[in-house]
């Protein structure tokens, strides 16, 4: 028996205990239930679920709804959540998680609520995985092989080869068997991605009239009830209104505070604001469908034709960084060698006449009878007075070489649509948030290009999908590293995007919230420790 | 800084009473007062020589201001780099695999000499020599370092055996062989004599000082006090390029740095800053000031007895403002404190902070002695927290730093995030012109602890146009962040 046992934990590399076990009902922490919390986001979401948004506002919502089998916590270590304890093999390629017996899924109204099985997470991979479901996130599992349950409670996982922070990837959310009403593939017409349930502190309740997604605590939740009853989303189209709302108490917390609003936010004692997120950065991007925008030298002139200094400085209030590339200068990707290319209009002129390009009669550049005049689409949601400008500028510094730039605002959904699914655009501004993990292969890896896939300006580059593939495939981080530095050079170089910059990201919050950790990423990760007191309980 | 600057420019005017506006002084001032302290020495520095006589005194306070606050700066960014890059190190050190660095062990020795683990230094050190495949030159240098940790482990007979065995024909050789023998602090060894001639046979021979050359001859100017020459191989130099770059295969590199570098810069600034305020107190109108100055120049290098003699002759001039000599008796004790007379300086710093109860300032100044000297001052602490739960507004972000820095020096790294934030100016939060680069050298430490490396990271991008040489720590420090993320490889559009 002894050798057995022997031979048993000699397999086993890593076998993590269970650090909690708050269960079902109070925590017991002393710390006071009750009262409600509004937030302001800077637009609707346009789905709930874990698997088919791109959009950081799901994205923080479905913080609140879901777990994965893995969580991160306040000091960024990774810690059991859906999986009470899991373990791996000596040589990296078989993970099996062991899960928590006491979980249960959100009821719906009159349901008794069901218990959360190995089977939900089967379903999660193998729907999440199903070429028909619309996802960003299958490229960040195709390392993954296989998956079999073991036993009710228990999954095993076989990865295609063992990839570095493996364990980390576990923190996708799992959504339940019983949930979408097409088991096969998950689209956005299923009403599972409006109307979600999941294993989270809080419970999806209604969506109001004026779009405001109400979000109540849940009882069961198996790290104890969070303290705050209710969570409240409130969009806003104009973030100059959102700050007014917080000054006003209308809301309590804003999860992007306006660069413009933050002196006067900062001056107001009843308020914090606290930095949460250096990974995320503006662009301009371009579709090289266009055969215009297929040449590098014509991507580049635009880079060069553009005061991002001048913008940053009067839209912004200089509260920002300039970009040389596709990592933001928080990122430990960032190559420091890099320099953003200067404001020179000479230079884009010269550019675009190299790449064949001469100027008409009505002061447009023109090639093979056709003038460089293309679409710039902004959705509507980033129609803050702010962007507004830069999209002006950016029109104007054009205008100034010889490029006529239309701009055309889009609804959200629909903008989504023109760029990612029928990628009917030349131009487009929008801007991206990271994780930590710097990987960028779903935006310029040409295996993601496809109806929405995140590549959707087409960019193409051999050389660019090799290094992708060879940074995803080694397990020396220092050689990881060096990758990335390579693959800045190479994308500053090409301009697929004209990089903008990386901005102050603060969110505000009224004080009456305490115990406020936020996380850089996915904000609400800790929201179910946050409390009121009751003197400020409304 | 501006109450700061504005009680040196009142010295100034008085001093100077004619065209003082755009003179050199008043321009290098400007430049300062934006914490562009090396444009401000640039300026200042050529154009001295022609500074006329009655105005030189302005222009050496201005002069020794500047440097002593740079000398600080990089006393703290040496601390910071140390730290971060012994952590990075280990990581490098430990990694496994044939692309294995080798160039680790030298630097982890490098930086372990640096902290004064000499036996841990040594064992790393002996590693990289003994490794056959490197490189003769690189394991001879690695040998003057060890002869270093044997000499400063009092082993002198077997260091001077050391030192003794090694072919110094190559003049990087040389110069690093005069870097040891000016830390080892001997004289009879004449290093600059030698890094001079090292810097000349590369010169002779067409090749450019690497950045481990110039860290070498800055070592030994700044040991041997020749700050002029220091500053002008500075102006020369690149500071923000490694020292050596290990090819690994065809797709890893790694940059190492010598974080010594940033003790020298500090060493050189101060010595600098002395000379400057010395100077400076040769004109009766200006003297009290410099003063000032000195007391927390000779307080930083260590003299003590010299801080306590120019800090005594400041405060005992009554036409220096009462709350200058307020926060020079607050020094003053800091002195005291260090020459053992313990419950005194505690006592008077407890009394300056119940005689002015509504001066953060003050209790700022307190809060930075203690953290500083690594004193327990907790009677001090909760009269500054009460300070700034009554107060508001800008006036506070002095004392909310220090209560910040207060912390991060006992290692309690989210009070030390929330105060340190809470005086930092959002508004332009990591620009050195709206935000003392040293508080934010002190919140990139606590975000970097709290494992918020972008943080801390776009704290040295931005700081890194201004000064150059903080690219160190940010490659070390992504380096960590590299290992040490936990994502899944999330990007969303927002």
């Amino acid at each position: 028996m002894k050798r057995i046992l022997l031979v048993l934990l000699s397999l086993v590399v890593v076998t993590f205990a269970v650090t909690f076990s708050a269960g079902a009902g109070p925590k017991k922490d002393g710390r006071p239930d009750g009262g409600s919390l509004s937030y302001g986001e800077y637009g609707r979401p346009a789905t709930l679920d874990p698997i088919t948004s791109n959009e950081m506002i799901s994205l923080r919502l479905t913080e609140l709804i879901f777990n994965g089998l893995v969580g991160i916590n306040e000091k960024q270590e990774i810690v059991p959540e859906l999986a009470e304890k899991w373990e791996h093999s000596p040589d990296g390629r078989t993970y099996t998680f062991y899960l928590r017996k006491d979980v249960t899924w959100h009821p719906r109204e009159g349901e008794v609520p069901k218990p959360f099985t190995a089977e939900d997470v089967i379903f999660t991979y193998k729907i999440m995985m199903h070429p028909r479901t619309i996802t960003p996130l299958k490229v960040r599992y195709e390392f993954i092989e296989s998956v079999e349950k073991v036993d009710d409670y228990t999954v095993k996982f076989t990865l295609k080869r063992p990839i570095l922070n493996a364990l980390a990837k576990f923190s996708f959310k799992i959504i339940p068997k019983h949930g979408p009403t097409n088991p096969v593939y998950l689209t956005r017409d299923d009403q599972f991605v409006q109307n979600p349930i999941g294993t989270g502190p809080y419970i999806l309740k209604n969506i109001t009239a004026e779009r405001e997604i109400v979000l109540v605590a849940n009882d069961n939740y198996f790290k104890g009830r969070p303290h705050i009853d209710r969570f409240i989303a409130k969009p806003f189209a104009d973030q100059n209104i959102m700050t007014q709302a917080l000054m006003f108490n209308a809301i309590d917390m804003i999860v992007l505070v306006n660069p413009r609003d933050i002196p006067e936010i900062q001056g107001d004692k009843r308020f914090i604001l606290q930095p949460y997120n250096a990974l995320s950065y503006s662009f301009f991007g371009y579709n090289v469908r266009n055969p215009f925008l297929a040449d590098k030298r014509v991507r580049k002139a635009f880079t060069y034709a553009v005061n991002r200094q001048e913008m940053l400085d009067s839209f912004f209030n200089g509260q920002g960084t300039i970009i040389s590339g596709p990592f933001a200068p928080g990122s430990w990707a960032y190559n420091l060698d890099v320099q953003p290319l200067p404001f020179d209009p000479q230079k884009a002129i010269a550019l675009l006449q190299e790449a064949g390009f001469t100027k008409g009669a009505d002061g447009f550049m023109q090639k093979d009878g056709k003038t460089l005049a293309l679409s710039l689409k902004v959705p509507i949601e980033k129609e803050s007075e702010a962007v507004k400008r830069v999209v002006l500028a950016f029109k104007n510094y054009l205008k100034n070489i010889g490029v006529d730039v239309e701009v055309e605002f889009k609804e959200w959904q629909a903008w989504k649509e023109d760029v990612f699914l029928e990628h009917d655009f030349d131009i487009v501004f929008a801007s991206w948030v990271f994780d930590d993990s710097a990987d960028i292969s779903s935006l310029f890896h040409s295996g993601e290009i496809g109806p929405w896939k995140n590549n959707f300006g087409g960019y193409s580059n051999p050389e660019v999908d090799s290094l992708i593939n060879e940074s995803k495939l080694t397990l020396d981080h220092e050689k990881r590293r060096t990758i990335n530095r390579k693959l800045h050079a190479i994308l500053a170089d090409e301009s697929p995007y004209t990089f903008l910059w990386t901005l102050t990201n603060y969110a505000a919050y009224n004080k009456k919230v305490r115990r406020v950790a936020i996380h850089p990423y996915k904000f609400f990760s800790y929201a179910d420790e946050w409390f009121i007191d009751e003197k400020d309980q409304k | 800084m501006k109450k700061f600057v504005f009680f040196f420019l009142l010295c100034i005017l008085t001093a100077v009473s004619a065209h003082s506006a755009d003179d050199a002084a008043s321009r290098a001032m400007k430049l300062f007062e934006r914490r562009h302290y090396a444009e401000a020495v640039v300026a200042l520095r050529a154009d001295l020589p022609s500074v006329e006589q009655g105005r030189q005194g302005a222009a050496n306070l201005t002069l020794g201001m500047i440097y002593l606050k740079n000398a600080e700066l990089h006393r703290e960014l040496y601390r910071e780099s140390l730290s971060v890059h012994l952590d990075y190190l280990k990581k490098v050190v430990a990694a496994p695999g044939k692309d294995r660095s080798r160039f680790a062990d030298l630097y982890m020795g490098e930086a372990l000499l640096e902290t004064g683990k000499i036996t841990d230094a040594l064992t790393h050190l002996e590693k990289f020599a003994a490794d056959t495949s490197v490189q003769q030159k690189y394991r001879t240098i690695a040998k003057a370092s060890i002869g270093l940790g044997l000499f400063l482990q009092n082993d002198k007979q077997k260091a001077e055996e050391t030192w003794a065995g090694l072919d110094a024909s190559d003049p990087e050789i040389t110069m690093s062989l005069a870097a040891v023998y000016s830390k080892a602090g001997l004289k009879d060894k004449n290093a600059v004599a030698l890094a001079e001639e090292g810097l000349a046979d590369l010169k002779k021979s067409g090749s450019a000082p690497t950045m481990q050359d110039i860290k070498n001859v800055l070592t030994v100017y700044a040991t041997t006090g020749l700050s002029d020459k220091g500053l002008d191989l500075i102006k020369r130099a690149d500071l923000k390029a490694f020292s050596f770059q290990e090819s690994l295969g065809r797709t890893k590199v790694i940059n190492f740095y010598d974080p010594s570098l940033l003790n020298d810069l500090s060493g050189l600034y101060l010595q600098a800053s002395i000379a400057s305020l010395e100077k400076a107190t040769g004109d009766a109108k200006l003297r009290d000031t410099a003063n000032y100055y000195l007391g927390e120049a000779y307080a930083l290098s260590g003299n003590i007895d010299q801080s306590a003699r120019a800090t005594a002759s400041f405060i005992s001039s009554p036409q220096m403002p009462q709350h200058y000599r307020d926060k020079a008796a607050v020094r003053q004790a800091a002195n005291q404190y260090q020459k053992g007379r313990k419950s005194y300086a505690i006592a008077t710093w407890n009394d300056l902070a119940k005689k002015k109860p509504g001066d953060p300032d003050l209790l700022a100044e307190i809060l930075l002695e203690c953290d500083r000297l690594k004193v327990d001052c907790p009677t001090i602490l909760e009269k500054a927290i009460d300070s700034i739960e009554e107060g508001e507004g800008k006036g506070f972000s002095t004392l909310n730093i220090a209560v910040g820095r207060y912390y991060l020096g006992r290692k309690d790294y989210a009070k030390a995030v929330s105060y340190i934030e809470a005086g930092r100016d959002k508004g332009n939060k990591n620009k050195i012109e709206s935000n003392d680069p040293l508080m934010l050298v002190s919140l990139a430490d606590a975000y970097y602890r709290t494992k918020e490396f972008s943080e801390a990271l776009e704290i040295y991008f931005e700081m890194s146009k201004q000064f150059p040489e903080v690219r160190q720590i940010q490659e070390a420090l992504q380096g960590i962040y590299a290992t040490e993320h936990k994502s899944a490889g999330d990007v969303k559009i927002f």
